[in-house]
């Protein structure tokens, strides 16, 4: 019976799991070993060709990070335009039609921002690697990525119609929270 | 709609649930300790 539970509501469980998961990571000793741990990496970043061209040429640098910038502001665009229509603005448009349109734009600036995201990461490495703001970014983008592409994608994929209202809202609000979180995170580190 | 996919929306919609009431909860916690510090480091500046 439980088993069978369990493996009805898979998902659900994997879900909590995670959160339990996460909330542990912070109040364990973990999270200042995996900081530690992970400097090597940074250190490295500096030194590739990313990281070398993004020191040395500071147009370069100018002209990736507004590449970032644009893509901010056009994946900002599509979670307002999509989460707004979830949340009942733009009544005269097509629910279906919004949703899909602005996750195919969502993902293609999704893809902008990780790629001149890493180039600039590249960069100032060192940098940020001291900075908690851009870990609490990393992991609203993390947990982003997760939600877009395997809760809240799965959900609209079905008849809006058959869908509860306020899990549309819930959904809606918390796509805001993270995407509002990265945005305001990433200027966070522009200006430290 | 069978009793497979009658399941998976039912685990879909679970799963949504938890993992955006998580997300609320969440940042509700980090956007307000991070407003504290900040009306602590003005305090500490302006009095």
């Amino acid at each position: 019976m439980i088993f069978s539970l369990m493996l009805n509501y898979r998902k659900t469980l994997c879900s909590s799991l995670f959160f339990l998961l996460l909330v542990s990571f912070f109040f364990s000793e973990l999270i200042s070993s995996s900081h530690i741990a992970v400097l090597p990496v940074f250190e490295w970043m500096e030194t590739t060709w990313f990281g070398v061209a993004g020191k040395t040429w500071g147009a370069l640098f100018a002209v990736v990070q507004a590449g970032h910038l644009v893509g901010l502001g056009v994946l900002g665009g599509s979670v307002i335009a999509s989460d707004g229509r979830l949340l009942g603005l733009f009544k005269g448009l097509p629910m279906r039609l919004v949703v899909d349109r602005c996750h195919s734009v969502f993902a293609w600036s999704l893809a902008l921002l990780v790629a001149t995201g890493i180039f600039m990461a590249c960069g100032v490495a060192i940098k940020i690697y001291y900075m908690p703001v851009y870990w609490y970014k990393m992991l609203a983008l993390t947990l982003g990525v997760l939600f877009v592409f395997f809760i809240r994608k799965p959900i609209l994929d079905r008849d809006l119609d058959q869908v509860n209202p306020w899990l549309l809202r819930l959904l809606a609000i918390s796509s805001i929270m993270i995407w509002f979180t990265v945005a305001a995170t990433g200027r966070w580190i522009g200006f430290s | 709609m069978s009793n497979k996919d009658d399941f998976k929306a039912r685990d879909d919609r679970g799963a949504g649930i938890v993992f955006a009431g998580g997300i609320v909860v969440f940042f509700i916690v980090y956007w307000y300790f991070e407003v504290q510090s900040v009306r602590e480091l003005l305090e500490m500046a302006y009095g």
